[in-house]
C-alpha cells in the first residue's frame, strides 16, 4: 500500500527531535493562547508568523499548525471550567460543559472533551492523507481557467459560510485584491498604487497585513472592552467519565466528527462553524433537545470533535488546491510561501517529507494535547489569572520586533500603523478582516490566471466556463450567489450565526 | 457618536463600512487612472485595479444606501485613547529601529504601549520594560539574528 509508505515517511518525519520538539511548543502554544481570552489563534500564528523564517520549513509548518489545534483543546478548558470561551470555536461547548461542571462533573466534561477531540483529530489526519494525494493529482490537470473558477468560488464560499454581512465580506475580498496589486506588475514591470514610494515596489509584505488587522487591531479592541472575568465552577474530582457517558458520548463524537470532518474542507468553514453545526445537529437528532444546556454531555463531546475535525481538515484545500479557506489557513500558505514553497498540488510529489510529516506531526501533536492537558489543567486554569495589561506589551513587542524581522526595515513597521488603524475601523465597522487576507494571498493567482486565460482565447471571456470544471465551479458560485438573495436562505443563515453573537 | 434617540433608521456601522470603502476605492482609482488600461486580451496594469476599485466604491454605495435604511445601530463604545497610544508607540518602535537599535525601541514601546491601558502601574511596567527588553535582546537579537543595532551607540 503506497498510503503506508507514504505515512511512514510522514512519521519517521515527524519523529526527529527538532520537529517533536516544535510540535510540543506549537501544541503548548495553542492550549495556552486557547485558554487565554483576548488572543486567538489567528493574531498568534499572524504575529509568530516572521520567526518561522528562521526554522526549517516542516518545523515551522508544525509549529503553526500545533497552535492551531492545540487552541481548540485549549479554549474548551475555559469553556467547562470558567463559562469563558477563550475560542470562538468554543462557545457552544460552554453551554453544557459548564453546566455540567456546576453539578460538579467539571472532571467527566474536560475528558470527554479530550477524547472527542483525539479521535476527531485522529479521524481527520486519516481524511487527509487519503484525500490529498487524490484531490492533488485531480487539481494536476488544472488549466488557467481552472484556476480562475476555483479562486472564485473559494473566495465567494468563504464569504457566505463566514458570519456577518455577505456584502461587507465581498467588499473586503475586493479589498484584498487591490492591495495584493500594490507594487511591480509582473507582466508589465510598470509600478502600480504605490503612491511614490519606492519603498512599496515590491508590494505589501502579508506579515505587515497580518499584524496590522489581527495583532494591532485587535489588542485596541481587547483594551476598549474589558471581559468579565468568569468564576471558577466546582472542583475537578472524578476525571474519568462514566459508562453512560460514554454511551450517550460515542455517537455524538461520530456524528461530530464527520460534519466536522466535510464542513473544514469548505472554503471559509473551519474549527468554529463546524463546532455550531455539530452542536444544532445534536439538538435535532436528541430524543430530549429540551435538556441542553443543563450538562448534557452529547452537548460537549459533538461540538469538541466537530472544531477539532474542522480546524485539521481545513488544512486539505491548502495542501492539494493552494487555495486557502479561511484567515489561519491563507497565514500558513504566507508560511509557506516565506520559505519559498508554492502551496497546490505539486507539494505532494515534489515535497513528499514536508507532506506527510505535517500529517503526522498533526496526529503526534493531537496525542500529545491528550496526555499533557489533563494533567495540567490546573495550570492552565491559574494562567487565567494573568492580568491583560501585563499581556499586551508583550504581545506589542513579538508584534513589531516579527514584523521588522521580515525585510529588517522600519518602514514596515510603520506600515503596520496604517493596518492597525484600519483593522480598528474594520471592526467597528462589522467587516470581518479575514476575507480580506484570502483576497490578499490569492489575488495575485487570480490576476495571473484570468490574464493567461483571456490572452489564450483572445479576450473572449466564455472560455472560462467551456471547460468542465471550470463551469461547473462556476455554476456553483453562481448558485451560492442566487441562494443569498432568496430569503428562506438568508433567513436559514441568520439563524445559525445567531448563537454565535449572543 | 450621539446617542440615536428619535431617528430609528440608520446603521452606524454600515455608514462607516460605506465611507471607508468608498474612500479606499476612489483612492484606488485616481492613481491607476493614469496607468495604461489595455484590453481584456492584452490587459494592461490598469485593468484589474480599475475594474476592482470601481466594483468597490459600487459596493460602498450600495451599503451605505442600505445602511440608512437598517434599524438603527450605534457603533458602540469608542475609546480613541488606547488605539492612539499603540499606533504611535508602533509608530515610535519603527523609528528607534532604524536610528536609536532595540534596547530604546523596545523598551519605549513597552513603556509607552503600557499607557494604552487605563490600569497603569508604574512599577509593574517598568519591571515588564525591563524583563522585555532583556528577553527581546537574547531571544530576537543573539537567538534569532534579527538583523538590528542592539544600542544608540
Amino acid at each position: 500500500m503506497e498510503i503506508f509508505d507514504a505515512l511512514y515517511l510522514g512519521f519517521s518525519e515527524a519523529m526527529s527531535p527538532t520537529n517533536l520538539a516544535f510540535c510540543l511548543i506549537g501544541a503548548l502554544l495553542g492550549t495556552l493562547i486557547g485558554v487565554l481570552p483576548g488572543i486567538g489563534p489567528t493574531a498568534t500564528v499572524a504575529i509568530l508568523l516572521p520567526i518561522t523564517y528562521f526554522l526549517p520549513p516542516l518545523a515551522a509548518l508544525i509549529m503553526l499548525a500545533g497552535i492551531f489545534y492545540g487552541a481548540q483543546y485549549g479554549g474548551s478548558t475555559t469553556a467547562i471550567l470558567v463559562n469563558l470561551p477563550g475560542e470562538a470555536s468554543a462557545v457552544v461547548t460552554a453551554l453544557d460543559g459548564h453546566a455540567m461542571a456546576k453539578r460538579g462533573r467539571a472532571g467527566a466534561a474536560l475528558a470527554t472533551a479530550a477524547l472527542a477531540s483525539f479521535f476527531a483529530g485522529t479521524v481527520a489526519t486519516v481524511a487527509l492523507a487519503v484525500a490529498g494525494p487524490v484531490l492533488s493529482r485531480f487539481a494536476l490537470s488544472f488549466g488557467p481557467a481552472e484556476y480562475v473558477a476555483l479562486t472564485v468560488f473559494g473566495l465567494l464560499a468563504a464569504t457566505i459560510l463566514a458570519s456577518g454581512s455577505v456584502i461587507k465580506a465581498v467588499g473586503m475580498v475586493c479589498l484584498g485584491l487591490l492591495l495584493g496589486m500594490v507594487g511591480m506588475d509582473v507582466s508589465s514591470g510598470t509600478t502600480r498604487l504605490t503612491f511614490g514610494s519606492t519603498d512599496l515596489y515590491d508590494g505589501i509584505d502579508f506579515v505587515v497585513i497580518a499584524v496590522g488587522l489581527f495583532g494591532i487591531a485587535e489588542i485596541a479592541i481587547n483594551l476598549e472592552s474589558r471581559e468579565a472575568r468568569g468564576t471558577l465552577a466546582g472542583k475537578i474530582t472524578r476525571l474519568w467519565p462514566t459508562r453512560e457517558d460514554f454511551r450517550r458520548a460515542w455517537p455524538a463524537t461520530l456524528r461530530g466528527t464527520a460534519l466536522g470532518t466535510f464542513l473544514g474542507v469548505l472554503p471559509g468553514g473551519g474549527a468554529t462553524l463546524s463546532a455550531f453545526s455539530a452542536y444544532s445537529l445534536e439538538k435535532k437528532v436528541s430524543k430530549t433537545p429540551e435538556q441542553f444546556g443543563t450538562g448534557m454531555v452529547e452537548g460537549v463531546a459533538a461540538p469538541e470533535s466537530a472544531n477539532n475535525a474542522g480546524a485539521q481538515s481545513s488544512f486539505i484545500p491548502l495542501l492539494t488546491l493552494g487555495i486557502p479557506s479561511n484567515s489561519i489557513m491563507a497565514m500558513m500558505l504566507g508560511a509557506m510561501m516565506i520559505h519559498g514553497i508554492t502551496p497546490g498540488p505539486s507539494v505532494i510529489t515534489n515535497q513528499p517529507a514536508l507532506f506527510w510529516g505535517l500529517i503526522a506531526s498533526m496526529w503526534i501533536g493531537n496525542l500529545m494535547l491528550l496526555v499533557i492537558n489533563l494533567p495540567l489543567i490546573g495550570v492552565w486554569v491559574r494562567l487565567l489569572q494573568v492580568p491583560y495589561r501585563l499581556l499586551f506589551p508583550a504581545i506589542l513587542l513579538f508584534c513589531c520586533v516579527g514584523v521588522y524581522s521580515v525585510n529588517n526595515r522600519g518602514f514596515d513597521v510603520a506600515l503596520v500603523i496604517i493596518f492597525g488603524l484600519l483593522g480598528y475601523l474594520f471592526r467597528k465597522a462589522k467587516c470581518e478582516p479575514g476575507p480580506l487576507l484570502l483576497g490578499f494571498v490569492l489575488g495575485p493567482l487570480l490576476e495571473t490566471n484570468l490574464r493567461r486565460a483571456l490572452l489564450i482565447s483572445q479576450g473572449d471571456p466564455s472560455v472560462l466556463v467551456q471547460r468542465p470544471i471550470s463551469a461547473t465551479l462556476f455554476a456553483a458560485s453562481a448558485i451560492l450567489l442566487v441562494m443569498m438573495v432568496l430569503p428562506a436562505f438568508r433567513r436559514k443563515r441568520e439563524e445559525a450565526f445567531q448563537e454565535e453573537e449572543a | 457618536m450621539g446617542a440615536v434617540t428619535r431617528a430609528a433608521r440608520g446603521s452606524r456601522p454600515d455608514l462607516l463600512a460605506s465611507a471607508i470603502f468608498i474612500g479606499l476605492g476612489a483612492l484606488v482609482l485616481w492613481p491607476s487612472k493614469d496607468l495604461p488600461f489595455g484590453s481584456a486580451a492584452m490587459m494592461g496594469p490598469g485593468y484589474l485595479p480599475v475594474l476592482v476599485g470601481s466594483l468597490v466604491i459600487i459596493l460602498g454605495v450600495v451599503i451605505g444606501l442600505l445602511g440608512l435604511w437598517q434599524h438603527a445601530e450605534s457603533i458602540g463604545a469608542v475609546q480613541l485613547r488606547p488605539l492612539l497610544i499603540l499606533l504611535a508607540s508602533v509608530g515610535g518602535f519603527a523609528l528607534a529601529a532604524e536610528y536609536a537599535g532595540f534596547i530604546v525601541a523596545a523598551a519605549g514601546l513597552v513603556i509607552f504601549g503600557s499607557m494604552a491601558d487605563r490600569e497603569w502601574r508604574l512599577r509593574e511596567v517598568l519591571i515588564s520594560s525591563v524583563v522585555l527588553t532583556l528577553f527581546g535582546v537574547l531571544v530576537f537579537i543573539y537567538g534569532l539574528d534579527v538583523q538590528m543595532r542592539v544600542g544608540p551607540f
